[in-house]
């Protein structure tokens, strides 16, 4: 290394550091260079189309079971019976909420529109269990599931009363026919009431189709 | 010290029974406590200021929770310190652990004995002043060296060898370039070297505007003065990203507190050694302090003092957050190749300055040709 070079780095240490110098003072200086945002009492404005906890509107939902096959890390779980109007009844609506990534495609899967992305980002829980977003209670589910169940023996019962009618009406194709139909009617207005646990979800514990299974579990583990 | 316990035995007549030497050891005792409390507290607000200076030099807010803007973080951060629990690891040398704080917070503690504060406050104005500073920061390395060595721990190793070399190279630059101070003055004792700096050339008088060669050894000064104490951008001791925490990644709690306020003690002294030496010290431009009643003299130029040697500090937390950690081959190359060569040629174009000239520094060359 030369003179020359030797006395080139020492001018240009202390011009570089010169120059760093007046950066940093320009920054601590000028007060509106802060680019802090003090959380709790600040926020930043959630911009459009902000992903943020999910919402389902269960008066609008058809427990169609969309968002469920769709998900995919099986976050949402969902209960549903079929009503007397042959329409489903929802009867739990679980979400995980600890274990959704906002992908948004249950979402955009929604025939109905009705879940949705609010703009909720703060949740804090001690226990996992209690990032679970029940969107119908769970003590409620067999309160619907019996009230479901008794509408549809109601229909049963009517439409064969009304068989048993038309059957009466036609004296002449025979009684003993009428009369097989009218029972099997019965028949099945009593089967109703079990429902089909189609959709149950694995993850609810409170599942009241499977509780006495529940129950033994749990001793066991004690 | 004997001095002022004379004078006080002679102007309070209750003390004419006690021996003098318990005087001057309740003296000295008292000083000393004075001396700590100033230390310590320059030790905390000045970590608060550290703080809020780089807050604001990275655009951010820094501190602010803790009372009124954050005024006092410090206690908060102190409470925290002197709370937590003290581990000492299982496989460390137990012994050597515990000295090690110890030795380093000595090693800065002790460099304030000498510090002129003021015309007449100044612990003990040894007539080896600077020479003193220099021996005692130096008990600083074998304390980094021992936590180094006493954590059993890799990272902590190699920091205190990092710190090691780096305090042994740098000492060099660092005392070559304090000796224009003491060539001028003639005397090692600080309070020679502040009062070298007064008369009525005001701030030209400083030691920093005597001639060219001192002008540069300022410079030369702060920078290796600033590697001596691992500030920031020399650092490597500690250099977070490479060794965690260095030297003592290893403490906790109120050992930990020591190595902490050390840094800072190191960081003041260096500011106050800068001032006294180039920056004229106590002394008030274009007056006399001396010709003042003691108390108001004191006053002010402790004032003085305290004013320069912050607004150093302020420029070491500047360059601090400004510059980027060298390389340990940088770090050498810079002491080795380029600071002790130009601390050198500084000291003879200096020496052979005053030879030349008589000692007379260039404004007062123009002073005198004004008469």
């Amino acid at each position: 290394m030369g003179l020359k070079a030797y006395l080139n780095d020492i001018v240009e240490a202390v011009v570089t550091t010169a120059k760093g110098m007046r950066i940093t003072a320009r920054y601590g200086v000028d007060p509106k260079e802060e680019v802090t945002l003090q959380y709790p009492e600040e926020r930043w404005e959630i911009p459009k189309g902000y992903r943020g906890f999910l919402h389902n509107d269960i008066k609008t939902c058809t427990a169609c079971n969309m968002c469920v096959k769709v998900c995919p890390i099986d976050c949402i779980s969902l209960e549903s019976v079929r009503g007397a109007d042959k329409k489903m009844v929802l009867c739990s609506y679980d979400i995980n909420i600890g274990r959704c990534m906002y992908c948004g495609l249950c979402v955009e899967v929604c025939p109905v529109n009705s879940l949705l992305h609010t703009s909720g980002y703060e949740m804090a829980s001690v226990a996992l269990g209690e990032l679970i977003l029940h969107f119908i209670a769970a003590e409620d589910a067999p309160e619907i599931k019996a009230r479901v169940a008794r509408q549809v023996a109601e229909a049963a019962v009517k439409a064969a009363a009304q068989a048993a009618a038309k059957a009466a009406e036609v004296p002449s194709s025979g009684t003993a026919e009428a009369a097989k139909v009218a029972e099997a009617a019965k028949a099945e207005a009593a089967k109703a009431p079990v429902v089909e646990p189609k959709a149950a979800m694995e993850e609810a514990p409170q599942a009241p189709v499977s509780e006495p299974t529940v129950a033994k579990e749990g001793e066991k583990k004690e | 010290m004997e001095a002022l316990a004379i004078s006080l035995v002679n102007a309070v007549p209750l003390l004419a029974g006690v021996p003098l030497w318990t005087v001057t050891l309740l003296l000295m005792v008292a000083v000393a406590a004075v001396i700590l409390v100033f230390a310590l507290t320059f030790e905390g607000v000045g970590s608060l200021v550290l703080r809020k200076v780089a807050g604001d030099i990275q655009a951010r807010i820094g501190p602010n929770r803790v009372g009124p803007n954050g005024m006092l973080q410090f206690l908060a951060d102190g409470v925290k310190l002197v709370l937590k629990e003290d581990i000492i690891p299982a496989n460390a040398d137990r012994l050597l652990f515990k000295l090690a704080p110890y030795f380093v917070f000595v090693g800065s503690f002790a460099a304030f004995v000498v510090v002129p504060f003021g015309v007449g406050l100044i612990a003990a104005d040894l007539n080896i002043g600077i020479y003193y500073v220099m021996a005692v920061t130096s008990l600083v390395v074998i304390g980094v060296l021992l936590a180094g060595w006493a954590s059993n721990n890799k990272w902590a190793l190699l920091g205190g060898m990092r710190a090691a070399a780096q305090i042994v190279s740098y000492e060099i630059p660092v005392g070559m370039a304090l000796i224009p101070a003491v060539l001028i003055a003639g005397s090692l004792s600080l309070q020679d070297i502040v009062r070298s700096q007064g008369g009525l050339l005001g701030i030209f008088g400083w030691n920093l505007f005597h001639n060219p060669f001192t002008f540069f050894s300022f410079f030369l000064y702060f920078t290796a003065a600033q590697a001596e104490t691992n500030q920031t951008p020399f650092d490597l001791p500690e250099a977070e990203s490479e060794l965690v925490s260095g030297y003592n990644v290893e403490y906790s709690g109120i050992r930990f507190g020591l190595f902490f306020l050390a840094e800072f003690g190191d960081m003041f002294i260096v500011a106050a050694l800068a001032t006294a030496c180039f920056l004229g010290g106590w002394n008030v431009p274009f007056f006399h302090v001396g010709t003042l009643p003691w108390i108001w003299g004191n006053l002010l130029s402790l004032g003085v003092f305290l004013t320069k040697a912050f607004a150093m500090v302020l420029i070491m937390m500047w360059v601090r957050w400004t510059l980027p950690r060298l390389r340990v081959d940088q770090l050498m190359r810079m002491s080795w190749k380029y600071l002790v060569p130009l601390t050198f040629v500084n000291l003879l174009g200096v020496s052979l300055w005053l030879l030349v000239f008589r000692g007379k520094g260039i404004p007062g060359m123009i002073a005198s040709l004004f008469g």
